[in-house]
């Protein structure tokens, strides 16, 4: 009986516009939401929501008629949205679609139609401490011997982690050498069946892992707490990260510059690239309006600039990212982009982390060979999305 | 009747009276609104619930012969909203194909269908100008290229420019008034957009929609729906979707989403028993279940009880400083602590190896975490940690309520502690800690919060090609079934899973009370 009262103050309700945004987002929303009731007299409500929880009580409270008008949400949850119905396409004039990146742009795209409008893009790249490592190492073989000559495991100093078990953070010791995820049919669309986990080029990277962790350079139990944690203590000198992992470094006055991650036997690497961006609920009551709120109030190079203070995620919109050009951090992100592959946004990317991650763990805990370990997770996921 | 507060009798009611048929209209004011508020959202079963609710409070309130059931009904109907409900839909819902793809009702994902529209080729564009009359009513007038619309009253029809009824008042070329109809402000108009968007107006053998703030435009539905055959068409192409567990699905194989929820009798618990992809762990996590649980009861009241024993000592003192020492991992909240401890236990950062690297050098760093068989010694010692100030509690009351005398006969018969602690401590503690120890028992079997945060169900095991790790209990197994595999959610299949966990614990349960009548039945015998 209570629930059902409670709700009925935050839902989407004809004539009044609700956003849901987490902690970072929420307040730069809300500074929005009050030009938008200056200007139209609309009341805008901003509802704070963990990011990680937004797909899952979207698809509780949407069809219950709960739901928010507007969401913000990374591009690789489109899939899972539209099987389920919860999104709405966005219609944008070609005008205002040539003022955005068109990875961004594309990233929101499921067959020709828009399913959001983009504000972040997002990947990693090369950090490192510039005390311990001023120059970017050339190749990524030369980076290997920089980071053996400053590991000493014993008194605690590390030459270059990656954190672990994590296929996000990796992706790129496979891409160098030709393995991918899902492979793509002849349109361009991805095929769930068509697995490369487990090509020579996925397991030319899992290798070099497990070389990396017999070396003694990687090891194991370095998760993101303790990466970060060793880079911002200053006794790590190198690390894959991204744009989130700035504030921190910043805070403990760490000297450290972003690049791209180098080349692998010659071969450029490539890291998944999320982009972040605006929805709107199918069930929204209010989709003109929400439509305007997005068109009118969201696509300001204010607005965007104030999104990236926030989270220091490059803007898909070029006019802030113009305007941030100069910025050494954007541009190390956007060379570790260059060759970037979308992450997946087709919803049998659940199926794969798991089978993945065990195959990483296997791996860098030294108890399966890479090979072995790669064919064992690809086949995994094939079972689990019936393709054999 | 009598609302009055006065302590003198009005019609033969008391003050008393007043208040309590107050109360109990308030409370069937509110459930009549929550009912028609639920009704109006489709939900009718969440929705007759408080009507029984407040019927059965009503009705036990107000007749004398309930009289004693008054003090357990909350209760009961707590049990039933929290307890019995969340079962009902646990068990209806494993017989579904609720998941990813199939989260709407079926009239939700037809609705979602039949709103989608596409421009066509011919569309026209019309700016429009809304008005509103004294009572709120609205009239658009909608400006095409070369023609004019009037939209009032539902009917579109023609209008001329130099039609009377518009009369343009500050002669800037946008009317000002249709009749008694005025203008509407940019603000005003936003104010009244949800309606308007709702609007599908009708003209010629067109229909026009709002496109955004300050336009109409033609629009074409892209799918129609057929009731009778269940099948949905594309316009465009003319392809028929029919609609077959759950999706609509073209006669080549294309699916079109969203899907809906439909029932799909067992087919889940056959999966989970079939498909080896699930039952292969099944089987074994079941067992790891099993073993941990009551591994963990076990080592937890061996603990707490050493502890309970010794500090229940009247010759040891700071007593009190102990046993509140004893009892902070009971206090600090296990969110946290488990997390501290996943951390200590980091094979290279954390503090356990570096205490055992110092004391027997750099041979002894122990994979607590990342090894199957010391993750699950790691599981334990955890738990251990976590659960024996609870033991050592409930050991402590008990202890206090076994009579001195016994002891003091013992004694006298020459019984040796061992023999004392055998006979006379463990069996009477037994007795009323036995429905507890079992109750912890089934605790332990669904703590979700200790293996999720502290291994997440790792390690991997090389070669198991199945998504289960070395220290997954059922209820994180049934986590990963429900939200990592194939294309994200399949709620339906871990319904399933929680139905047969629900089956298990009830077993135990009820093995409990019989356990505990057969103890009542030795303690009066005693």
């Amino acid at each position: 009986m209570l629930t059902g009262l409670f709700f009925v103050a935050n839902a989407s309700e004809p004539g009044k516009l609700l956003i849901w945004a987490d902690d970072t987002r929420a307040p730069i929303m809300l500074n929005v939401a009050k030009q938008f009731m200056q200007v139209y007299g609309v009341e805008v409500e901003v509802q704070e929501i963990e990011s990680g929880e937004t797909r899952g009580q979207l698809a509780t409270a949407g069809p219950a008629g709960e739901g928010p008008d507007i969401l913000i949400g990374a591009h690789d949850w489109l899939g899972e949205l539209i099987l389920n119905g919860l999104i709405e396409p966005i219609v944008l004039e070609p005008a205002t679609i040539a003022e955005f990146n068109p990875v961004a742009i594309d990233a929101f795209k499921w067959g020709n139609l828009l399913y959001g409008v983009p504000y972040a893009t997002e990947n990693v790249a090369l950090i490192r401490n510039t005390d311990l490592v001023p120059e970017v190492p050339a190749t990524f073989e030369e980076l290997l011997t920089v980071a053996k000559g400053l590991t000493d495991l014993e008194a605690g100093e590390y030459g270059f982690l990656i954190q672990q078990p994590d296929p996000y953070h990796t992706f790129a010791l496979y891409t160098a050498g030709g393995g991918y995820v899902f492979g793509k049919d002849a349109d361009g669309v991805l095929s769930p069946c068509d697995i490369g986990l487990d090509n020579a080029g996925s397991i030319a990277g899992a290798v070099i892992l497990d070389q990396m962790v017999k070396d003694g350079i990687e090891i194991a139990g370095a998760g993101y707490g303790e990466v970060t944690g060793a880079f911002n203590a200053g006794s790590l000198g190198m690390m894959i990260g991204g744009p989130w992992t700035l504030s921190d470094i910043k805070a403990n006055s760490i000297n450290y510059a972003v690049s791209a991650i180098p080349t692998i036997d010659g071969n450029a690497p490539g890291v998944f690239v999320g982009v972040q961006g605006f929805m709107i609920s199918s069930f929204s009551e209010n989709k003109v309006l929400a439509n305007l709120f997005i068109k009118d109030f969201l696509i300001s190079t204010d607005v965007m600039l104030g999104l990236y203070i926030e989270g220091d995620r490059p803007p898909a919109y070029l006019p802030a990212l113009a305007f941030l050009g100069g910025n050494a951090d954007i541009q190390g992100f956007a060379a570790a982009a260059a060759t970037a592959v979308p992450m997946p946004k087709i919803a049998e990317m659940a199926s794969v982390w798991d089978a993945w991650i065990g195959a990483l763990e296997l791996i860098v805990n030294q108890e399966q060979d890479p090979a072995t370990a790669m064919q064992e997770a690809a086949d995994e996921i094939r079972a689990l999305l019936g393709c054999e | 009747m009598g609302g009055s507060t006065s302590s003198i009798m009005i019609w033969g009611y008391t003050a008393k009276h007043g208040l309590k048929i107050l109360f109990l209209g308030i409370l069937c004011a509110v459930s009549v609104y929550v009912f028609v508020f639920l009704i109006g959202k489709g939900l009718y079963v969440p929705a007759v619930m408080p009507l029984i609710g407040s019927g059965l409070i009503s009705y036990i309130f107000l007749s004398e012969k309930r009289y004693p059931i008054r003090w357990l009904i909350p209760g009961l109907l707590f049990l039933a909203v929290m307890v019995v409900y969340p079962i009902g839909y646990t068990f209806v819902s494993s017989f579904t194909n609720v998941g990813t793809g199939h989260m709407l009702s079926k009239d939700q994902a037809i609705d979602h269908f039949l709103e989608r529209s596409y421009t066509p080729d011919n569309a026209v564009a019309y700016n429009y100008t809304a008005f509103a009359d004294t009572s709120g009513d609205l009239a658009l007038i909608l400006e095409g290229a070369d023609q004019m619309i009037l939209y009032v009253d539902g009917r579109a029809t023609d209008i001329a420019r130099s039609d009377p009824r518009l009369v343009d008042e500050d002669s800037d070329g946008t009317p000002d008034r249709f009749g008694n109809y005025s203008r509407l402000t940019i603000p005003e108009t936003v104010q009244r957009l949800s309606v308007i968007e709702d609007y599908r107006i009708q003209y010629k053998d067109t229909i026009i929609g709002l496109e955004s703030l300050t336009k109409f435009r033609t629009r074409s539905s892209q799918y129609s729906y057929d009731p009778d055959s269940e099948t949905m068409t594309d316009l465009r192409t003319g392809m028929v979707y029919t609609a077959w567990e759950g999706i609509f699905t073209a006669p080549d194989g294309e699916e079109i989403y969203p899907g809906y929820k439909v029932g799909v009798g067992p087919r889940n618990f056959v999966k989970l028993l079939t498909n080896p992809q699930i039952s292969g762990p099944f089987a074994k996590v079941f067992l790891w279940t099993f073993i941990y649980a009551t591994l963990t009861v076990l080592l937890n009241f061996a603990l707490g009880l050493f502890t309970a024993i010794l500090l229940n000592d009247p010759f040891l003192r700071f007593r009190t400083v102990y046993r509140v020492l004893a009892v902070v991992p009971y206090a600090l909240p296990a969110f946290i602590t488990i997390l501290v401890w996943r951390g200590m236990l980091n094979v290279h950062f954390g503090v356990i190896n570096d205490i055992f690297l110092a004391l027997f050098g750099s041979g002894a760093r122990i994979p607590w975490l990342q090894n199957a068989m010391w993750a699950k010694i790691s599981v334990l010692l955890v738990n251990l940690w976590l659960g024996y100030p609870y033991m050592m509690l409930i050991s402590l009351g008990a202890l206090q309520s076994i009579p001195g005398s016994l002891y003091e006969a013992a004694r006298v018969d020459g019984a040796t502690w061992w023999q004392r602690f055998w006979t006379i401590t463990l069996p009477l503690l037994l007795m009323p800690l036995a429905p507890l120890l079992i109750g912890a028992f089934a605790f332990n079997f669904n703590n979700f919060t200790l293996i999720y945060l502290l291994t997440e169900g790792g390690p991997a095991i090389a070669g198991a090609s199945t998504p289960a790790g070395a220290t997954d209990i059922l209820i994180s197994y049934t986590y990963n079934l429900a939200f990592a595999g194939e294309r994200g959610n399949q709620l339906g299949l871990a319904a399933a899973v929680s139905v047969l966990i629900f089956l298990i614990v009830a077993t135990i349960s009820a093995v409990n009370f019989r356990m505990t009548g057969t103890l009542e039945e030795l303690s009066k015998n005693v």
